[in-house]
């Protein structure tokens, strides 16, 4: 069983997430009008509530861990309905980073990836090639045949074209600058 | 009217559809759409999770390109896009340190006196429902259809500031403008499964079934959207969910810029009508829309 004692390193974390994410978690009730609204939470995912619990009670690897934020997509429904307007996405955003700057393993691998291979994409051209990042996804995910039958039928109604997908984006300098700058500000940062 | 316009990467490639109604659509209302110079992604989702000064400076980077064009108002038709750049709007005016960081990051300067609008938002509201009622040419007549608004377009309120995050109704106004029978359901605002499409397909065929289940229970004859990330998953997966459900689905899931074309007297393959895995020919045809 998991239990405070009390020490200051264990409000630590809770601080740092209320202040980089501007989100006041002492204020949650508890309630769970979140996790019930949210469409991700099931089984294996636990749900704002209790991730706003393990912050609240100082547990970090947990918390970083927690598949939960991962899954958010910032659907902004838990911050509607949130009697106390905690915004759930804003604090997703923070442990990402978090986890990323800990070095801390994605625990959703495969969400993590598409992620990074759609920034990727919109860094070199600076808008997304969707149909050449979901491709990559698949590629990299070892499971080149997925959506497939769906990728058939779209180019046949000429929704997607193969030579489109061939064709070289034109790159975006100011974009790729951004991520620079980011990059620099990261690495001042650590 | 001139506005400033920001298409979005979607519009650009799988969603050509939407950009091609909205365009006519504008065109025939007397709006004229000024794209912004050079636009770049918003950052999307996966910004917005995995770097917030990115996901603000993105965004920014945006509303920065249209000051040039002197517009007063720009007009977004991709939710999430329009959630993006009002909420960078936002930040960057709430918080003087975020500001700094964002125009040093992009460098350049923000300017604040854009008004940042969903297409929804504009239809409805600046254009308005009189304006629209009165280009009518072939009402929409014995078309029974539910609205799917999705999360991003209404969700937060405090962001958003648009509409009703429960129930919104400007949707549901402006098909009924073109004389089309809106059902009532609990669906308006309740979560497809978003960008999880590609990395967690199951989360999403759970999630769209849900919705395409209920739609077909409510016998619509159509699911009209105004976001091509529900468009897409609501569409595309019909076949897989279908699996799941033991049935086939055929609900045609329409954008709501495309049913104002045809009661506008635009042709279906004008507006992209041809390019939905399921197709709304036979539908429309049923009733009378098209010859």
């Amino acid at each position: 069983m998991f239990r405070l004692k009390g020490q200051i390193e264990e409000k630590a974390f809770l601080d740092q997430v209320m202040e980089r994410s501007g989100q006041n978690l002492l204020q949650c009730l508890q309630c769970g009008k979140c996790s019930g609204s949210c469409p991700i939470t099931s089984a294996t995912v636990g749900g704002p509530r209790r991730l706003i619990a393990r912050i609240i009670s100082g547990m970090q690897t947990e918390a970083l861990k927690d598949p939960t934020w991962w899954y958010c997509v910032s659907c902004g429904t838990c911050a509607t309905r949130c009697p106390v307007e905690i915004n759930m996405y804003a604090v997703s955003t923070v442990l990402c980073e978090m986890a990323a700057e800990q070095g801390i393993e994605p625990s959703e691998a495969g969400i993590h990836l598409f992620e990074e291979l759609f920034l990727k994409s919109v860094e070199k051209n600076g808008r997304v090639k969707e149909l050449n990042t979901v491709v990559a996804f698949n590629l990299r995910s070892l499971r080149p045949f997925a959506d497939a039958a769906i990728g058939v039928k779209m180019a046949r109604k000429g929704v997607v074209s193969p030579a489109a997908m061939l064709r070289r984006g034109r790159r975006d300098l100011r974009v790729t600058r951004i991520f620079q700058k980011i990059r620099q500000q990261q690495k001042q940062k650590a | 009217m001139k506005v400033s316009y920001y298409p979005g990467c979607s519009l650009e490639e799988t969603a050509a559809a939407f950009d091609l109604s909205v365009r006519q659509v504008c065109d025939h209302l007397g709006v004229s759409l000024e794209e912004v110079p050079g636009w770049a992604c918003c950052g999307s989702s996966p910004a917005l999770k995995m770097d917030r000064l990115l996901s603000t400076s993105l965004a920014a980077h945006n509303l920065a390109l249209a000051r040039g064009q002197q517009a007063e108002k720009m007009v977004i038709p991709c939710p999430f896009c329009f959630r993006r750049l009002l909420s960078a709007q936002q930040e960057t005016q709430a918080a003087p340190e975020t500001r700094e960081m964002v125009q040093e990051t992009i460098g350049a300067e923000l300017d604040d006196s854009l008004k940042v609008l969903s297409l929804l938002g504009f239809l409805r509201h600046t254009i308005g429902l009189e304006a629209i009622g009165a280009k009518v040419k072939t009402p929409l007549k014995g078309m029974k259809v539910l609205t799917y608004y999705g999360c991003y377009l209404v969700k937060p309120a405090s962001v958003t500031q648009y509409d009703d995050p429960e129930h919104p109704i400007s949707m549901d106004e402006v098909l009924e403008a073109l004389g089309a029978e809106v059902l009532p359901w609990d669906f308006k605002t309740e979560c497809c499964g978003a960008s999880l499409a590609v990395s967690k397909t199951d989360t999403v065929c759970e999630l769209s079934g849900r919705i395409l289940r209920e739609a077909v229970y409510r016998e619509a004859d159509a699911l009209v959207v105004a976001c091509q990330l529900c468009q897409a998953n609501l569409d595309m997966r019909q076949t897989q969910i279908g699996k799941l459900h033991g049935t086939q689905y055929q609900l045609p899931i329409v954008y709501f810029t495309q049913l104002m074309g045809l009661a506008f007297g635009m042709s279906y393959k004008a507006l992209g009508l041809g390019r939905h895995l399921t197709s709304p020919k036979a539908m429309l045809k049923s009733k009378g829309v098209l010859q």
